[in-house]
Parts: structure tokens; sequence; C-alpha cells
């Protein structure tokens, strides 16, 4: 009996594509972290550096379920998370629940939209969550033009909201990271822990041999959209809540970092492939990387940009040079 | 010119695919003003030769001669400069584009540097005329004309390269039986002109109306080479099974019980019509026929994967849905698809995810998966079936053929399905995993359930079937039980040789009711509208 090329025989390729090799990065970085700050690994500072990347943790949660599902990216991601954060904070005056209810429900109707166009339509969902971004951006900057809903912090609800990413929670813990935290470990849960994380990965790696299990794929990337928006509404809540007033441009770039860090992560983009783990290391490398980048002389704000963009090309040439290297193919 | 020269003579040309022997020392001669029929059985090694022919490969072995001259033919752009064109089983055609862009694809005539639109239809107009398509408008897109003018249309792009031999894979396949008169007319006048043709079919009752010459590959192997006149249909088929069913089928003991599967007057408009049909507890029903003839269809639509326009499924007095694949998987069916790779695994999981994958819903229980079973479960059946290397984490890319297609028949095990409907189980897969599939297959028929067996391998058909239903042409044409259940019966109805088959054969005729609905030719990849043979 032969077998094919196994990875086994190709242990450089099965490692490039091991959840650990994103965590090796993760602690490359952080031992360059040492060498350009004496105080990197302080508690202070490792939390602030989790407090940074919090929000795109939780939007690259919800994208990861896309990824896995084999649809690629929501681009809608930075409309989505304008349009909720905007409906939270004009909610607001009736109470803080019911303002991140609305936010929410939101993200929640708009991955709805996605995932009926997606999923049962099978509009391709690259053009689709473009097209949806400009339709979403536009409506919102319609509805809320030239107004300024702000959060007052003298309100019982405002100071909740305000809390949301300002606070801490045991006197050290930034909420916001508690609630990356939480995010991380549903998410988690709902891919390996539940018969829809099943059906995803299935659909994700082979579309037609999930139908052909039972599986309907359809209604499986509608549920991926949907997990996707409420994950952006909730990132754009807590991104309100930091500047306490509704704000249509918070979600800019956010769609692009989160399909880095889903990348880096080891989420094969053709789908199928990946786990929350990796997803939250790729998450990690992006927050360290802006940690210590502006403490190198000579990278501002734009060299970061492009740092970003070589490292997304080489992280996705790698894991295809290494994919080809162990037989296996996702084109 | 029409003339007896050799056009393309090979000797001791093999082919070797990682593991088999694809084609094996073949000596085959093509003249020129003749067409050469390549006949076989399903993986005989006729794509191989074709390919080889077409310079496919570069890494056959051999001697090649064209018009005498010895050649090497190891690319594609080799063996057209030599006058070798092929056209394949799949139309090779842009459909946006127009017929004359497509028929002058690659060499399309420009005037300074510009393309001439004039010199092209009038070039393009040329080669259609030597396909009798002088009324087609050379302008109109591809994707506008049918089906059997589009088969023309590509015969009429490789005449453009004034080729000196043509081969032809299945060019009858989406062909209605006029067409094809009209294709063969094109063909005999071809030929007249002193164009050589290798012609591969499964029908051998086309291959008897237009080849001058028959060669029978088995195995890889040639077996001999035919003058058509002077041999009769079932001295080919004997030659392609190589004499008696082998006896590596020991029958089961166990004799069939109750009827548990009823399927009456299942319809699929355009794909197969009224066919219906029983399977008792522990019996195995082959469904034989060519390829094309609706048998995947019928598996398909029977257990609601595609929708029947007609009919029921009945399953222990009850009926099953034939509407939705996931509550017939419920009800306790199961369809191990032909197309394992595209259809059946996700490559890119783990053989445990594949394992587990029909058994999604039931290891869920309220949507909470908690993998407690997994482990059993897939041991169970890496165990039992032989998966090599008996690895659960492993990718399912990197396990061989015949080791994948024991996942995939392990998958639907594992949902312990009440009927069993196997699509092409043991294509391309080795002896050893071959042994495993048919015990496993055994093995569920005689714990009492349904097995349908459907299979263009006919040692395996007439081998492991009770008795074997013959599809062709969208109907169940007949069956074959007890020892008038042979290979030579099958493949002789299968090709609508009704008369010897009834005769000789012992087929008993099943009832045919008159048309439940039209055929629709032209819609998807409808059937060919019957030929009404008797």
């Amino acid at each position: 009996m032969t077998t094919a090329p196994s990875s086994a025989t190709r242990p450089m390729g099965r490692w490039l594509l091991s959840v650990g090799s994103v965590y090796v990065a993760v602690a490359l970085l952080v031992v360059l972290g040492c060498i350009v700050r004496a105080d990197f690994l302080s508690a202070e500072n490792l939390l602030q550096t989790l407090k940074d990347v919090s929000i795109l943790g939780i939007v690259a949660v919800g994208l990861c379920f896309i990824t896995l599902g084999g649809h690629y990216v929501d681009l809608s991601i930075p409309a989505i998370m304008a349009c909720s954060g905007i409906v939270a904070v004009y909610v607001l005056p009736s109470g803080f629940g019911a303002a991140l209810a609305a936010g929410l429900a939101m993200g929640v109707a708009l991955g709805l939209v996605n995932g009926l166009m997606v999923g049962y339509l099978r509009l391709n969902p690259i053009l689709w969550t473009l097209a949806a971004m400009s339709l979403v951006d536009g409506i919102t900057r319609w509805a809320y033009g030239g107004k300024w809903i702000y959060a007052l912090h003298d309100t019982p609800s405002g100071a909740v909201f305000g809390s949301l990413y300002a606070g801490e929670m045991l006197g050290v813990v930034p909420t916001t990271v508690v609630i990356f935290a939480a995010v991380a470990v549903v998410g988690d849960a709902l891919l390996r822990r539940t018969g829809f994380g099943r059906r995803l990965k299935l659909t994700g790696a082979a579309y037609e041999a999930a139908r052909l299990s039972g599986v309907d794929p359809r209604r499986t990337i509608m549920w991926a959209f949907v997990f996707s928006g409420l994950a952006s509404a909730l990132g754009g809540v807590v991104k309100t809540s930091f500047n306490m007033y509704g704000d249509v441009d918070i979600g800019l770039t956010y769609d692009f970092q989160a399909v880095t860090a889903v990348v880096i992560g080891g989420v094969t983009l053709a789908g199928g492939r990946g786990s929350m783990p990796g997803v939250i290391g790729g998450v990690l490398v992006i927050g360290l990387l802006g940690r210590i980048l502006p403490l190198i002389p000579g990278i501002g704000q734009d060299q970061q940009f492009i740092i970003r963009g070589v490292i997304f090309i080489a992280v996705v040439g790698i894991s295809m040079y290494a994919l080809r290297r162990s037989g296996r193919s996702d084109v | 010119m029409s003339g007896i020269g050799t056009a393309l003579e090979l000797r001791r040309v093999s082919k070797r695919y990682p593991g088999t022997l694809a084609v094996s020392e073949i000596d085959l001669e093509i003249r020129s003003g003749e067409v050469h029929a390549i006949v076989g059985e399903n993986g005989a090694g006729k794509s191989t030769l074709m390919k080889i022919i077409a310079g496919c490969f570069d890494d056959y072995t051999g001697e090649v001669a064209v018009n005498g001259k010895p050649v090497t033919l190891r690319s594609p752009a080799a063996a057209k400069a030599l006058g070798i064109e092929m056209i394949q089983q799949e139309l090779s055609l842009a459909g946006p584009l127009s017929v004359a862009e497509n028929v002058l694809a690659g060499r399309l005539p420009t005037r300074r540097g510009l393309l001439d639109k004039r010199a092209t239809l009038e070039e393009a107009r040329l080669c259609l005329s030597l396909v009798g398509l002088d009324d087609l408008d050379p302008s109109t897109p591809v994707e506008d004309i049918p089906q059997h003018q589009a088969q023309l249309v590509e015969i009429a792009k490789a005449l453009g390269y004034v080729p000196c031999i043509l081969v032809m894979d299945e060019p009858t396949s989406a062909l209605s039986r006029e067409e094809v008169a009209r294709l063969f007319d094109i063909i005999r006048r071809l030929v007249q002109q002193g164009l050589a043709i290798v012609y591969i079919s499964h029908h051998l009752s086309e291959v008897f109306e237009v080849a001058d010459r028959i060669t029978v590959l088995r195995d890889g192997k040639r077996v001999g080479t035919f003058e058509a006149r002077e041999v009769t249909s079932r001295e080919i088929v004997e030659a392609m099974i190589g004499g008696a069913a082998s006896d590596l089928y020991a029958k089961r003991a166990a004799p069939p019980g109750d009827v548990r599967l009823d399927v009456r007057g299942l319809t699929r408009y355009g794909f197969f019509h009224d066919c219906s049909l029983t399977v008792r507890a522990g019996e195995i029903v082959g469904i034989g026929g060519l390829s094309g003839a609706g048998r995947s269809e019928l598996a398909r639509s029977l257990c609601g994967i595609d929708p029947a326009d007609e009919g029921s499924v009945e399953l222990d007095g009850r009926f099953v849905a034939p509407s939705s694949y996931s509550e017939a998987i419920r009800d306790g069916l199961a369809y191990l698809t032909e197309d394992r790779k595209a259809q059946g695994l996700a490559l890119r999981l783990t053989v445990a995810e594949n394992l587990l994958s029909a058994l999604i819903p039931r290891l869920c229980p309220a949507g909470v998966y908690t993998g407690a079973r997994d482990t059993a479960i897939v041991g169970r059946w890496v165990g039992s079936l032989h998966i090599q290397p008996p690895e659960p984490e492993r990718e399912m890319a990197t396990l061989s053929g015949g080791n994948q297609q024991k996942a995939l028949l392990g998958k639907w095990l594992a949902t312990d399905p009440q009927v069993l409907i196997l699509d092409e189980p043991t294509r391309g897969v080795d002896i050893g995993a071959k042994a495993v599939i048919h015990r496993a297959i055994a093995e569920v028929a005689d714990r009492g359930k349904c097995v349908i067996l459907i299979s263009s391998d006919l040692p395996e058909l007439v081998g492991l079937s009770d008795r074997v239903i013959v599809m062709r042409r969208g109907r169940l044409i007949g069956e074959l039980s007890g020892p008038e259940c042979t290979e030579e019966a099958v493949l002789l109805a299968a090709n609508g040789e009704g008369e010897a088959g009834l005769g000789a054969a012992g087929l008993s005729p099943r009832l045919d009711g008159p048309h439940p609905g039209p055929l629709r030719p032209g819609s998807g990849q409808a059937l060919p509208e019957g030929e009404g043979e008797g």
C-alpha cells in the first residue's frame, strides 16, 4: 500500500503550518521588544499591548468564521463597526443595556444580510461585502451627517458605556481585554464544541462534500456572516466607548488588519484549516508589532502600514509554499 | 488521396503512473484513411493511450512513428506540429467568444498587427464547411449554439490545423441519434480524404457503425485488433472482459429477506424515467449501464440530493422524503459519491474529521459537540477498514487513493445506514483496498441492510451483486440474476443489444410504461433521445 508524500516526511512544511509557529513569532517579537525597551515585560506594558489589540481581536475572531468557511473576508467590517457604534450611542440615553443590544442587533442584521446574499444567493463574498461596505457606509454618513452624538460621562448609562473601554476589572485588567478574552473563548467553543463549528470547517474545506454529508452549507455560511457581523458590532461599540461619540470612520483599516491577523494565525484563505488559538496568536503578533515598531527609529505610522502589507504577503506566500512542500495545494 | 499508408505507429509503448502501469507495451498501427476504434472497459488504458498520442506525457516509453518517421511526442505542441489533433470528451471552447474566434484560436489572421475580421470569418466558414456547418454564422457566440453544433465546431477547429491524425474521445456523448448519424457521415467523408481517425467509445453499436478496425485494450495491454466486418460484438465483449467472470467474489450464503426498499416510478425529466426497483433485506442490487445512462442521477435523486419530478421511495413501508438529503440520511439512506475528491471527502481536513462528517447532527445533541464518542468511532473504522497509515489526525490529502476511498466508505458506514448506495466504490483503487471495500460491503448486506451498487467495473458488479438491473438511456431496461448474470450479458444489454440479451443472455424485460413526460434534450446533460430499440 503506497501513500502519497506525507506531511510527516516534510517536517519543514508541517511546522510552518502549525499553530506553534505563530507563537514562536510571538515569542521572537517579545524578545525583540525586550531589546528595544527595558521594561517590556512589565505587567503594565503587556496589559497595554493587549488592550491596544483587543478591538482588533474581537473583530478578527468573528472574521475567522468567514475565512474558515471558505469565504475569505468580510470587507464590510468597517461599515458595520461604525454603524453599530453610532446606533449604540444614539440609543444610549435609554440605558446602557438598550444601547448595547441595539448596537449588537445592528451588527447581527447587517451580518444576516451579508449571509443571505453570500450564503443563499451565492454572490461572490469579496464583491458583495465590498458593495455592502459602500452601501452601509454611505447610508450611515447620510443619516448621521453633520451630527455629533456624544456619550455623556455624567449620566449613569454614559459612565458604564465609557468603562467598556476605559474601565478595569479586578483593579488591573482592562475591561476591553476581558471582553476580548470572553469573545475568544466563546468563539473557540463555537468552533470546536458545536455542530455549527464542525459544519463550518467541513463547508470551508469542501463545499460539495459538505452538501453530500447532509450539511446545509448555505445556512452554515449565513451563520458565519451573522457571527462576524455580531463581533464587528461589538468591536464598533467598544471603539465608540473609547471615543465617547459616534464616528463614521472608526472602522478604518480594521478589515485588512483582521484578515492579516487571521492569516498570520494559520487560517487557510481557501477555508477549512485553522483554529482559534492560531487567530489569537495572529492578533498578538499584530499587537506586538504595533508596540515595538514605533520604538524603532525611523518607523512611523506610514511605515507600519507598509510593514503590515509586506508581512501579509510574506505569510500568504510562505503558507502556500509550505502547503506545496507537504504535498497539498489549496487552489 | 485515400490510401493504406501507416499514419501512426506505436511500438512497445508504455506509461507508468505511480503504482500502476496504465499502458503496457502496446503496439498499434493506425492507417491513413481508416477509422480505428479503441475499446475497453474503464481503466483499460484507453484515455492514457490517447493522451500519449496527443503528447500529454513526457515520460512514456517505447517508439512512435508518424508517417513512417520516428518521432517523439513529449508535448502537446510537438504532437500538433506532427499533425495530430485530439478532440477531448470535454469541449474546450470558450463560451463568450464567437464561433470564428474559437475555430481559429491561436492563429487568428491579422493585418498590419490588427485583427482581420473579414479574413477571420472567411477562414472560419471554410473550416465549418468541412463539418457540414455551412449555415452556421461564425460570429455567433459559442454559448448560443446548441451542444451538438458545439461538438462539430470543436471538430472544425481541429480540422483547421489540417491534421493527418484525428483522435476523438467519446464524440457522441452529447449527441442525439440523428446528430450521431450526421457526424458519422462527416467522419466517412474525412476518412475518404485520407485522414486517419482514432475513435474511442463505450458504445459498441456506434463503433461497429463507423469503425474499419477495432483494437481492444484490457488492463493496459492490447488484446487484439480486429477488422470490424469480420467480428461480432460478442467477440469484442469477450475480448474486453477476458473471458468468464473471475471467481474472486464468493457468493454470499445468506438468502435475502423481505423487501425493505421500494422505489416506484422515480423520474427526473431529461435524466431518467419511470425507474422502479425493490431491494430486499440483505440484498446487493447492482445497477449496470454505460456512463451517461443515468445511474448516478437516479441514485442522487433516490436519496434527495437532486430533486425527482415524479415517483416515490419507501423504506420499510414508510415513505422517505426524496427532497432533502439530510432528512434522507436521518431516515437511514447513504450515498457514496463516485467523485471522492470533489464531493466525497474534505481533503484538507483530517481522517477523523472526515470519518465523523456525516455524523455531525447525531453527535451534537442540542447543538453542543462533546466529542466524547469521537475516538471510539474513528478508531473503529480506521481499524476495521485498515486505513493506512492508522493516524486519525493525518490530513486526508496525504493518504493514497485507496485509503481515501476506504475513509469515504467508513464515513458512511459510521452512520449505520439502512440503505447504502455505492457509486463506483472502487474506482481507481488498488487491489488491496478493493478487497477490503468488497468485504465491508458484503458485511453490510449480511447484517440485513439494503445495498445498491453502481459500478462500471463489470467483474465487481456481477461478482458482488445478487442481481443486476441494467440501465440504458435513462430507463431500467432489464434485470439479470442467477447464472444469466454474466459480465457479457450486462455489457450486451447496456449496449442496447436487446434481442441478443433477451434471447441468449436471459435478460428478462421489465415493464416500460409510456413516456411519463417529455424528454428534454438540450437541458443540461440531457440524454439523447431514445433510439427506439426493441
